[in-house]
């Protein structure tokens, strides 16, 4: 894995809010696509855009994470929390529950989450993640 | 991976979809979860999990058996 050129693009994601193109991280298609199959990022599947750098998303999605300052997405509830801690900071994490569609706002201060009485739920057993990581 | 009111709501979501059950977290152990996991990304000095890691962040966390298994 090239490891400079993933980090590379996660801190121009850090940086500007916006997932970078090949050409702004120097680098072309198939550098982006060897980082898809090493599961370092993931690709839109139509064509060579990021749309994941875990935790972070960089579509818009159901979770909605704001942390150092700034407004996120998350891929899901693993990847929401988990921003915070990837920033090293708190944050604050809005989503609504999938059964009810009432609002959930958790606060995770001194990397506790408040409310603690929400549940997340994990569908598929580890070894089938990324089938389908978007599902997933 | 998403979150829910409580674990009626999920067994509610899970029956209206058709949906086998999977593993349900509370709230902490994600939160735990999600740092052991995802708390180094931005390190400069980040390298990738070995599959041996993973599994001992899942181990320390009790998520342990076969649906923690990543292969």
């Amino acid at each position: 894995m090239d490891v400079e050129l993933r980090n590379r693009i996660y801190a121009w994601f850090v940086e500007h809010g916006t997932a970078p193109s090949a050409a702004d991280v120097g680098a072309d298609d198939a550098a982006l696509q060897r980082l898809h199959d090493a599961h370092a990022l993931v690709l839109e599947p139509d064509d060579s855009s990021i749309r994941m750098l875990n935790p972070f998303s960089a579509v818009p999605t159901p979770y909605r994470v704001e942390a150092g300052g700034r407004s996120w997405f998350g891929n899901c509830v693993w990847d929401a929390f988990g921003i915070p801690a990837a920033l090293g900071v708190g944050g604050h994490v809005s989503t609504t529950c999938l059964d009810c569609g009432e609002a959930l706002e958790v606060e995770i201060v001194a990397r506790r989450p408040r409310p603690s009485d929400l549940v997340a739920h994990i569908l598929l057993p580890a070894r089938r993640w990324w089938d389908d990581i978007v599902f997933t | 991976m998403n979150l829910f009111r409580s674990e009626e709501h999920v067994a509610r979501w899970l029956d209206a979809n058709g949906y086998e059950p999977g593993a349900t977290l509370s709230a902490d152990e994600m939160c735990d979860l999600a740092r052991a996991w995802w708390g180094d990304r931005l390190a400069p000095d980040w390298r990738p999990h070995t599959l041996e890691q993973n599994h001992a962040i899942l181990d320390e966390l009790g998520l342990t058996g076969e649906f923690w298994r990543l292969a």
